[in-house]
């Protein structure tokens, strides 16, 4: 089973049936894997903050929904995760590219690898690291804490996960 | 049209739809003129009321859910359009108030005021069911067919601006109760299951 199959799975066993995307290009493949899905409600989006959006209200109609973006569109929405989701204590589960580390050497990337996870702690919203195939079966546990915690909860994977050893 | 009184006449068509309201002067005319629990009130995140209600919308299709945005609402997240079309709930009206200014804030005007036909640009989005409503009497007489027919649909209600700051007060709950208010409405009417067996 390939990683974002694997993801797939783990979401479905978390009881997602909705998400919305705006790929990158690390989550591109999941966002196809996912779109492909009859089971699962697959929303495009124009920006990212609508999936945050999206993700609440579907909180609200009783489904599991996750956003799934990257590091990028994580840092365009942080208002919107504040003053939506801090303020209304409604959990999101987004899944998101941890871009700018050492092994990403995209040059418009290195402001994300710096300060994303500082921007999270400021914002007290919690996050895990997905680094390694076999971290992938804690996403359950990931989004029942994500539903726990009432607010916004990020998972990360990271470039090993997305791309294998070799990349 | 006073958007007092073109919320007035929505809300006397809504039946059994469930609102969410953008935070500002029509989420506080909505909140005077109906009070009830079977709303969601955003307080933050302007632009994005369309799409809550969207991800409502595709979450409860048994549900008429009614879409109360503003224009300068409507401005901040166009995009939403495209989604709504793309997505094309039966289920989602979008009512968009518009006074040409940002009332709350003391009336300063909107982007490019009194040249943008919002009701194009819905209908480019995909939106075939957009249209323009400029009194109450036109507005009493499109509310019947606005409800019967199938979303999603886009109704621009051109209201006047009030002079100053608007007074009508908004909303009186917290976030959090908002939440558990709205969700618990949710659940007892639509017999869903918003909040786990321990209340999170």
């Amino acid at each position: 089973m390939d990683v974002n199959e694997s993801i797939h799975a783990q979401l479905k066993k978390a009881g997602v049936t909705l998400a919305a995307s705006l790929p990158d290009d690390w989550v591109a493949p999941l966002i196809n894997r996912i779109a492909a899905d009859n089971t699962m409600r697959h929303v495009r989006v124009a920006r990212e903050a609508e999936a945050v959006a999206i993700c609440s209200g579907a909180f609200f109609g009783g489904v599991r929904a996750a956003a799934l973006m990257g590091a990028t569109g994580l840092l365009t929405c942080t208002g919107e995760l504040a003053t939506l989701k801090l303020r209304h204590q409604i959990p999101v589960f987004l899944i998101v590219s941890q871009r700018g580390t050492i092994d990403d050497h995209r040059i418009y990337q290195e402001v994300q690898g710096r300060r994303t996870i500082p921007l999270l702690q400021a914002y007290d919203f919690p996050y895990h690291i997905v680094n390694s195939p076999d971290e992938i079966a804690s996403i359950p546990d990931a989004y029942e804490t994500c539903r726990l915690q009432k607010r916004p909860f990020v998972l990360f994977l990271t470039r090993k996960v997305v791309k294998g050893d070799a990349a | 049209m006073r958007a007092r009184e073109a919320i007035e006449v929505v809300a006397r068509h809504r039946g059994g739809a469930v609102a969410v309201c953008a935070l500002g002067m029509a989420a506080n005319e909505w909140w005077a003129v109906t009070e009830g629990e079977d709303a969601f009130y955003m307080h933050g995140a302007m632009g994005f009321a369309a799409s809550f209600a969207l991800g409502l919308a595709l979450s409860l299709p048994q549900a008429p859910v009614w879409l109360i945005n503003a224009d300068g609402s409507l401005c901040m997240n166009l995009g939403c359009l495209l989604t709504e079309a793309a997505q094309a709930p039966k289920n989602l009206k979008h009512f968009v108030v518009d006074n040409q200014v940002y009332q709350t804030v003391g009336a300063l005007p909107m982007v490019n005021q009194g040249r943008t036909d919002y009701a194009a640009i819905a209908r480019g989005a995909g939106i075939a069911r957009a249209r323009v409503i400029e009194t109450t009497a036109e507005l009493e007489t499109a509310m019947p067919e606005i409800t019967a027919e199938e979303g999603p649909s886009f109704t621009l209600l051109r209201v006047a601006p009030e002079t100053g700051f608007l007074r009508t007060p908004p909303m009186t709950y917290e976030g959090p109760e908002m939440k558990y208010r709205f969700g618990r409405a949710l659940e007892k009417r639509f017999g869903i299951t918003v909040f786990g067996p321990q209340g999170y």
